[in-house]
């Protein structure tokens, strides 16, 4: 049998066959004979989960509009999947033309999170193409890592070629071009390739070009580049002008349910806001916004291209954008005939407001959820959550008269400087939530109320002012959780916690260095996946690998980092300076807040990166 | 003759395929699919009432997964009359190839009135002859024919699917075995192909090497029939 009969078959005995059969109306077909360089799009998840990933959706546009590039999309197979494909010799293979990875140009994985770097080597493994860079020939294809978790690449830095380290619109396509302008000119090698990247093009980070030595006790001594005409710190590529940049409006249409399956409308990117804990409120920086008229303009197109009933605007926080009012009563003139909802993920407390409410019918849940973070204002001042309880009250407060009973409330643990009296103030704060309810008189309080807390655990993640901390103990972890669950004293309030085992996995490969590649290389041996999913999960195991690996935990996660010491990603230039990030910190020690960047720039250095926007001078 | 219903409305009804890869999408997953297909045409849709509307779509008995179709019935309800060539057109716009809308019409009948389906399956499997074809057609006419059937409460039950069987062959071609069944399908009497499949395994020992690569089972309605055992229209 053929390999697309032999696919087709295996897939009458697996779960949801649905997720591997491509064909979606959309999906981009060229002649494989008209293109001159093939790229595979895989993302290290699941079909559902991948393609709901807006990056991957805007990437793979970008790239098949060049005439020459053709884009294709991969996913994980699940695990029946994947001991099938096993059995009877089947390799990872693309979405669009059946045809193995392994024999792509380029291969690109969108790192999202640090618990898929598992399953993005089990996706190099199938694709039969050698785990480690360094023992990849000329034949192989270029293995290209890009996204959030980029940012640090060090942990990962033995699987992959290269790195395209900020936004991937116009660094892929100038990958792609170098590539086919050295294939076209007979004067393509790897080795070539990735050197005349790497000193060419802004934005792109060849590890195998960078030497690292450590200190005795594991810090690392220097980070030095291997030829002078490559960059010793490599700058992160920003979009200068969103109103320009293509945008998809032809999403490919999944025939399964996929987790955000609807209208997604990027508004603007980048955060005014400066959580300090928060890695994408720094690494997408400087604000750029777009116009409601290009807006308005996608999201018709968007619509007649897909019959969607639902248009999610999407941002870090949407009520920061400066345009909101305009762009909803635009959208409105139209989506409410048309039968379709407008949903405002990511409202911020302090700007929810009774019309937002209303005009968001898309909230068709009795449901709404807000992040205050942490319990105590002091705790809040610390972290630059710039909301307090008085914020949270009126809030839920239109909430509730607007008919909604059920609000999930966010919060973290394991916070700088965090002590028992902040755990407490999280419960304390979940029940004034409740009474403010009970305030209401009884005719406006028909429904019953529910307060859910969420919980999981601070993670110090590189590039925020909090990138030096230290991470809680495992057992102070539980120790806080046992403390806030004997806090909560009312049946209406529901508590429900992240497992700290995974924060701590998280914090090791979000914090790691090089180092950390033998043991990923281990993980990929035994032929671990999935780490994202709790059934999968094993802190055991990796701590297993750790220990086999001459790894310590503990040296990533409850060390805590020196302010002179180098960091992994000190390499990578990501707009927001280290002087800025340091004296944040200070600030946090201080109890004092960072105004936003509507009030005024706290100069964080992103502005020297350039980009048509709104906030920055 | 096109006429309005007393409920306001037209009920223009599409004939389509849904063969190829299409065959792993679940029933559900199509009528999420369909509704967007429907606004994507932009035909004048008449939407469903409450919180959350949505046009209001009829399908021919569900396909199970696995079971490609090169006849489905799907009656959509418009608010205006539309030309039924120019509803095709635009079906055919919004539709892979796997997915081709044959004809368009203001339907009289209800959908409800399909009786039989008719099936074209071929089983690939080691040891096919035309005894074993022979076999395969006597075990499934036999005067009772006991399969195993999940209930709706979940529990195993024997049943007897003879009766639901109209008519059926088994031939030998190409060293596969060819079924063509006609098997009742209204709501109170449907029998899924699938348990023909499993009275075979059972009894006359296809698929008994369980090895997906060798071994290939492709099931396909062909027709649906009235009552009357005449093309349902
Ligand atoms: S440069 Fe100033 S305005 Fe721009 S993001 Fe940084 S702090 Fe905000």
């Amino acid at each position: 049998m053929a390999l697309s009969e032999r696919y087709a078959s295996i897939l009458k005995t697996v779960s949801k066959p649905g997720r591997y059969i491509g064909g979606e109306f959309n999906a981009v077909m060229k002649n494989k004979d008209d293109v001159r360089c093939r790229f595979a799009f895989c993302f290290p998840d699941t079909y559902e989960i991948g393609m709901s990933n807006l990056g991957v959706r805007i990437l793979y546009d970008v790239l098949n509009r060049h005439p020459a590039i053709w884009c294709e999309r991969v996913y994980a197979p699940w695990v029946d999947m994947m001991e099938k494909m096993k059995t009877y010799g089947i390799p990872l293979t693309a979405m669009e033309s059946g045809d193995p990875v392994g024999d792509f140009d380029l291969i690109g994985f969108s790192l999202q999170y640090e618990l898929c770097y598992s399953t993005a080597l089990a996706m190099i493994k199938m694709a039969n193409v050698p785990l480690l860079s360094r023992d990849r020939g000329e034949e192989c294809p270029i293995i290209i890592g890009g996204g959030p978790c980029a940012y640090n690449p060090e942990p990962i830095a033995d699987f992959f070629d290269l790195f395209n380290i900020g936004e991937g619109e116009e660094v892929l396509l100038e990958i792609c071009e170098l590539y086919m302008k050295m294939k076209r000119e007979g004067r393509y090698s790897r080795e070539g390739f990735l050197r005349e990247a790497a000193r060419s093009i802004e934005g792109v980070y060849v590890p195998a070009f960078y030497d690292v030595s450590y200190h005795e006790d594991g810090t690392i001594a220097a980070f030095t580049p291997k030829y002078d005409d490559i960059p010793t710190k490599i700058k992160k590529r920003i979009i200068s002008d969103l109103d320009t940049v293509p945008y998809p409006e032809k999403p490919v249409m999944p025939y399964i349910e996929t987790v955000h399956d609807r209208i997604v409308l990027e508004v603007y990117r980048g955060c005014i806001r400066g959580c300090r804990f928060c890695q994408a409120g720094m690494v997408y920086r400087p604000i750029r916004e777009k116009s409601p008229e290009v807006l308005c303009k996608t999201a018709k197109c968007l619509y007649e291209n897909t019959g969607y009933d639902e248009i999610s605007l999407i941002s870090l926080s949407i009520s920061d954008y400066s345009r909101l009012p305009e762009l909803c009563d635009n959208l409105l003139s139209w989506t409410d005939d048309a039968k379709v909802s407008l949903s405002l993920p990511s409202l911020r407390i302090d700007s929810f407001s009774e019309e937002l409410m209303k005009k968001t019918t898309g909230v068709r849940t009795g449901g709404i959820t807000f992040a205050p973070e942490a319990g105590t204002q002091r705790l809040r001042d610390v972290i630059n959550k710039n909301v307090t309880e008085e914020d949270l009250m009126r809030a839920v407060g239109i909430a509730f008269r607007g008919g909604k009973g059920n609000v999930k409330l966010y919060f973290m643990d394991g916070l700088p400087t965090e002590t028992m009296e902040d755990i407490a103030g999280i419960a304390d704060l979940a029940k004034k939530v409740v009474g403010e309810y009970y305030r209401l008189p009884k005719p406006q309080r028909p429904y019953g109320i529910g307060v859910t807390i969420s919980v999981s655990c601070f993670v110090p993640k590189p590039f925020t002012p909090f990138q030096w901390e230290k991470q809680d103990s495992f057992e102070t972890l539980l120790e806080k959780q046992a403390h806030l669950r004997s806090c909560i004293d009312d049946k209406h309030i529901r508590y429900t916690y992240h497992d700290a085992k995974v924060s701590a996995i998280e914090a090791v490969f979000a914090r790691g260095d090089r180092k950390l590649g033998k043991a990923l290389a281990l993980a990929a041996e035994e032929g671990i996946v999935f780490d994202a999913w709790d059934e999968f999960f094993s802190y055991d195991t990796y701590m297993d690998i750790f220990a086999r690996t001459g790894i310590d935990a503990a040296f990533y996660t409850t060390r805590g980092f020196g302010l002179d010491e180098i960091l992994p990603w000190d390499m990578i230039d990501c707009g927001v300076t280290k002087a800025y990030l340091k004296n944040e910190r200070k600030k946090a020690y201080e109890e004092k807040t960072t105004p936003s960047c509507a009030e005024h720039c706290n100069g964080c250095g992103a502005n020297a990166l350039g980009g048509k926007n709104r906030w920055c001078h | 003759m096109v006429s309005l219903n007393p409920n306001g409305f037209y009920n223009l009804r599409f004939r389509f395929r849904k063969v190829g890869n299409l065959q792993f999408v679940s029933h559900l997953d199509l009528v999420r699919t369909f509704s967007k297909i429907a606004v994507r045409t932009k035909l004048p849709l008449w939407f469903t009432e409450g919180f959350n509307p949505k046009p209001k779509l009829v399908f021919s008995p569900p396909l199970s997964i696995g079971v490609e179709s090169e006849t489905e019935f799907l009656d959509v309800r418009l608010t205006q009359y539309v030309d039924p060539e120019t509803a095709l057109a635009a079906m055919n716009q919004n539709v892979t190839e796997e997915m081709r809308f044959f004809d368009a019409y203001y339907a009289e009948t209800k959908l409800s009135d399909i009786a039989f389906i008719s099936y074209e399956i071929r089983i690939q499997t080691a040891g096919v002859s035309e005894e074993l074809a022979k076999k395969c057609q006597e075990t499934l006419l036999a005067d009772t024919v006991l399969a195993v059937k999940k209930g709706k409460d979940g529990e195993d039950k024997t049943v007897d699917i003879r009766p639901g069987i109209h008519s059926l062959t088994v031939e030998e071609k190409d060293g596969a075995l060819l079924l063509y069944a006609t098997l009742s399908s209204d709501s109170s009497s449907f029998l899924n192909p699938d348990l023909l499949i499993r009275v075979l395994k059972e009894k006359c020992n296809v698929f008994a090497k369980d090895d997906p690569t060798e071994e290939f089972l492709s099931v396909k309605r062909i027709a649906m029939l009235d009552k009357d055992m005449k093309d349902f229209r």
